[in-house]
């Protein structure tokens, strides 16, 4: 009886191992073989290799229907779109040698030559015309369809032009253009594989070379490359290592070469000899959303009496350690864009002031209110604190309540929540700040915020396209947007990237901290 | 016995029914959209439309779930929403890791704890006794994410050690694996092994006490064979329970070893999966863990039969 025990016991292991050790090659996703040279970049690669921790598992490939950063650092380096930025932010070609516009709506662009695909064949305008209108299909589902909405047709004027006509004037089209998305992909490995999740082929510095799902991807060099000298390296391999605590430890033992970092870690590695830490003004600003429908919030002296009774000052220092700067609705790091907010009246500190105001709207004694966060960023819990304690001067009794990314994600569409606490991105234009986050048919206002005048302003400056009006232009709206209080704007964040000292050619920058191409260890 | 054996089988067929709905259900309230997810804040209500169309999201729940499980009964999970990878494969994949994991776990637990144990019960109250004690207390209280930061943070500041980053199948590269696995299986394994120690302790002493034991001494046996032959033996069957619910547990305990040392196990797919509202994800490896939970307590209670001639099935 027991051998016959034992006997079952052991079968049912071994079926369960065997059906477990199924080939793990199965599931990691292989590109094409390399048909130029693979060999040889694989042994060159030992030398040059680059390894980079990504916070996060990568959510897929495909340019046009994936926006998490995890991905869009990965893609980046395979991807190219017809114009990129400098590291001014000036917009330079990129795929495009030069371009030209009419009438304000017709942009004709000139593309480079001899450029190839991973696969081999030669990028053309067809290519760019397949890539354009696949965004814009609904059945792709794009997360940046919206940045088409105007564009009325796409031709091909030969081989190397391809004409864009927009059936309105938009000075963010160009700008547009260099997101990180709007990228040219082959028609061909779209059809044959159905999307790009799995799949890569761009023009970009690197190819695809493997996917280990939760674990690596690795990419090698596109000998190909149409810029001369470029990339540097001959493989980088993005490792997903979720935990700060192991990012920490892989930089300091040398097993990674780049990690970002958070403000509070850059004091656990800064006396070490190894490494370097890069620290840039971020795209990004901390901001109190109000629900703008819902009373009290609906009335703008509440609103404004909430502004006057937050000290950004020991939010700055608190929360981001004093690294980072005051922010408005466009972040300091857009430069001329954005207006010089510490002299504006609502961002000094002035408790009677808002007691004053709360009178006024009917509320002397206070009121309570509930403020919700994402558990799983500190900042933001930490921000919450810091309002909770700096509201009670003026009687202002709020609750923290701490909810999951998910279902930040769907009170944050829902716009449910009376306060959400939150960061934002900037984006590349201020049209993003001012006029996607906070007019009224903006598709992220999503705190039922309307205001005519304020629409036609942002209306305005995306319809002009002199540089120095639209200045102008948006700097009336944000003056505009902080005085009605929508939103309170507090601190725009330092990134950090540690970096090992055997690295060179590596710099980041406030729109692009994932450019590789001249990096390289020594 | 077979006819044990296939009666518990067969009643795999209603846990898993249940777990199915259960899991399928809970997915669905709790709140939170997988196409807002995946497409962020930038995306326009008609890519969301398009994906949760795509999806099925619109369809009932019955529809839903019918489609769900007439894939599942043919051996197709779907595919992930996120990033469109076979859910089936990926997890057998997963979970070859994981599985390794946890046997690697519960081996270093069981070299530490049983015959820790042991030395305890048999020499009771004594120095070793008290050490065996308190470090087995400390497992238990230190929760096992604790200890591997602290290890991580340990390792590298005074030996300058982190483990190795990738991954390599224990068949494709054995050395590189073991090296892999050997910190985090040390971490889940150390934690496991408290208390099976203290299990180990109390059952052996318990044993140790009872009549057939000094009968044995009485007959002129050596200590080594009454303890590790007799009293080990019979002090096994709550031991067993206790390793059964471990392997479980493991699993479980699993899902927070990998994120921290970023092994592509299981638990790391799951808690991917549930953060980014994959619901074909979910849905399919929680339905896989609940089968292998189940066939783990079956093959501990065939043990039991093994293990003590007295039980029997039929």
């Amino acid at each position: 009886m027991k051998k016959y025990l034992f006997l079952f016991v052991s079968i049912l292991l071994t079926i369960v191992l065997v059906a477990c050790s199924n080939d793990d090659a199965d599931n990691s996703t292989e590109s094409e073989p390399a048909t130029d040279g693979g060999a040889t970049s694989e042994n060159s690669a030992t030398e040059s290799e680059l390894k980079i921790a990504n916070d996060q598992e990568p959510a897929g490939l495909d340019p046009h229907k994936v926006p998490a950063a995890s991905s869009t650092r990965i893609y980046s380096q395979i991807y190219e779109g017809l114009l990129t930025f400098d590291k001014d932010m000036n917009i330079i070609g990129s795929l495009a040698t030069d371009w030209t516009l009419e009438d304000d709506t017709i942009y004709t662009f000139k593309l480079k030559e001899g450029v190839k695909f991973h696969n081999g064949r030669e990028m053309k305008a067809e290519d760019v015309k397949y890539s354009f209108e696949r965004i814009i299909d609904e059945n792709t589902a794009s997360h940046i369809r919206s940045y088409f909405a105007d564009v009325a047709s796409i031709e091909t004027v030969g081989d190397y032009e391809v004409k864009i006509t927009l059936s309105k004037p938009q000075a963010t089209f160009l700008s547009n253009l260099t997101h990180a998305s709007a990228v040219v992909v082959p028609k061909e490995t779209v059809e044959a594989n159905g999307d790009l999740q799995q799949n890569a082929d761009g023009t970009g510095a690197f190819k695809l070379q493997q996917w280990v799902p939760d674990n690596n991807v690795t990419l090698v060099k596109n000998e190909d490359y149409h810029v001369e000298g470029e990339p540097k390296a001959a493989k980088l391999a993005f490792y997903t290592m979720t935990e700060e605590s192991t990012r920490l430890s892989a930089i300091r033992t040398g097993e990674i070469d780049f990690t970002t970092i958070s403000a509070k870690s850059t004091k656990l590695l800064e006396n070490n000899e190894d490494l370097s830490i890069i620290p840039y003004q971020s795209l990004e600003y901390s901001y109190v959303g109000f629900n703008n429908a819902k009373a009290p919030l609906d009335d703008e002296k509440v609103r404004q009496a909430l502004s006057l009774a937050t000290d950004r000052q020991e939010i700055l220092d608190i929360v981001w350690s004093g690294e980072g700067l005051i922010s408005g609705p466009v972040a300091p790091s857009m430069g001329d864009w954005s207006v010089d907010v510490a002299a504006l009246d609502l961002y000094k500190l002035n408790i009677e002031k808002a007691k004053a105001l709360l009178a006024e709207a009917g509320h002397p004694n206070g009121f309570d209110i509930t403020i919700t966060t994402a558990s799983s960023y500190p900042d933001m819990v930490d921000t919450a604190q810091l309002l909770q304690q700096q509201w009670k001067e003026i009687g202002v009794n709020a609750t923290i309540k701490q909810i999951e990314w998910g279902e930040y994600i769907d009170t944050w569409s829902n716009k449910t929540a009376d306060i959400l606490i939150g960061r934002n991105s900037s984006g590349i234009d201020p049209d993003r700040a001012l006029n996607y986050f906070f007019s009224s048919t903006g598709s992220a206002n999503v705190w039922n915020f309307a205001n005519a005048d304020y629409d036609s302003i942002v209306v305005k400056g995306l319809e002009t396209t002199d540089p120095a009006e639209r200045k102008t232009i948006y700097a009336e709206a944000q003056e505009m947007l902080i005085n009605l209080s929508p939103n309170l704007f507090l601190v725009s964040p330092k990134n950090y990237v540690a970096v090992r000292k055997n690295v060179a050619g590596y710099t980041p920058y406030p729109h692009n901290a994932s450019d590789f191409n001249s990096a390289v260890k020594e | 016995m077979t006819s044990y054996i296939l009666r518990r089988l067969f009643m795999l067929v209603p846990v898993l029914f249940g777990v199915s709905i259960f899991i399928f259900l809970m997915m669905r309230v709790v709140p939170g959209d997988v196409a807002q997810t995946i497409l962020g804040t930038d995306a326009t209500p008609e890519s969301l439309e398009t994906l949760r169309n795509k999806f099925g999201l619109n369809d009932s729940y019955i529809k839903q779930y019918m489609n769900w499980m007439g894939g599942v009964l043919t051996g197709d999970f779907g595919q992930s929403m996120r990033n469109g990878r076979d859910v089936f494969p990926e997890i057998l994949s997963r979970f070859t890791l994981t599985f390794e994991l946890t046997i690697l776990a519960a081996i270093i637990s069981w070299l530490i704890s049983i015959p820790l144990g042991v030395l305890a019960a048999v020499k009771r109250n004594g120095a070793t006794d008290i050490t065996v004690r308190a470090i087995s207390l400390l497992g238990v209280s230190i929760p096992n994410f604790a200890f591997a930061t602290v290890l991580i943070l340990i390792l590298a500041l005074f030996f300058n050690y982190s483990p190795p980053i990738g991954y390599a199948g224990l068949f494709e590269d054995p050395i590189k694996n073991l090296e892999i696995m050997l910190i985090p299986a040390l971490v889940l394994g150390t934690t496991m092994a408290a208390a099976i120690m203290r299990m180990t302790r109390s059952t052996v002493l318990e044993v140790l006490r009872q009549d057939f034991i000094r009968t044995i001494r009485a007959k002129g046996a050596k200590e080594r064979v009454t303890i590790l032959n007799h009293a080990l033996r019979n002090a096994l069957i709550p031991i067993l329970t206790i390793i059964g619910m471990q392997i479980g547990t493991l699993l479980g305990g699993a899902v927070i070893i990998e994120q921290i040392f970023s092994l592509p196990g299981l638990g790391q797919y799951v808690l991917t999966g549930i953060t980014q509202r994959d619901l074909t994800v979910v849905q399919g490896s929680v339905l896989f863990i609940s089968f292998v939970f189940v066939m783990v307590n079956l093959i501990v209670d065939i043990l039991y039969a093994y293990l003590d001639p007295r039980i029997n099935y039929k």
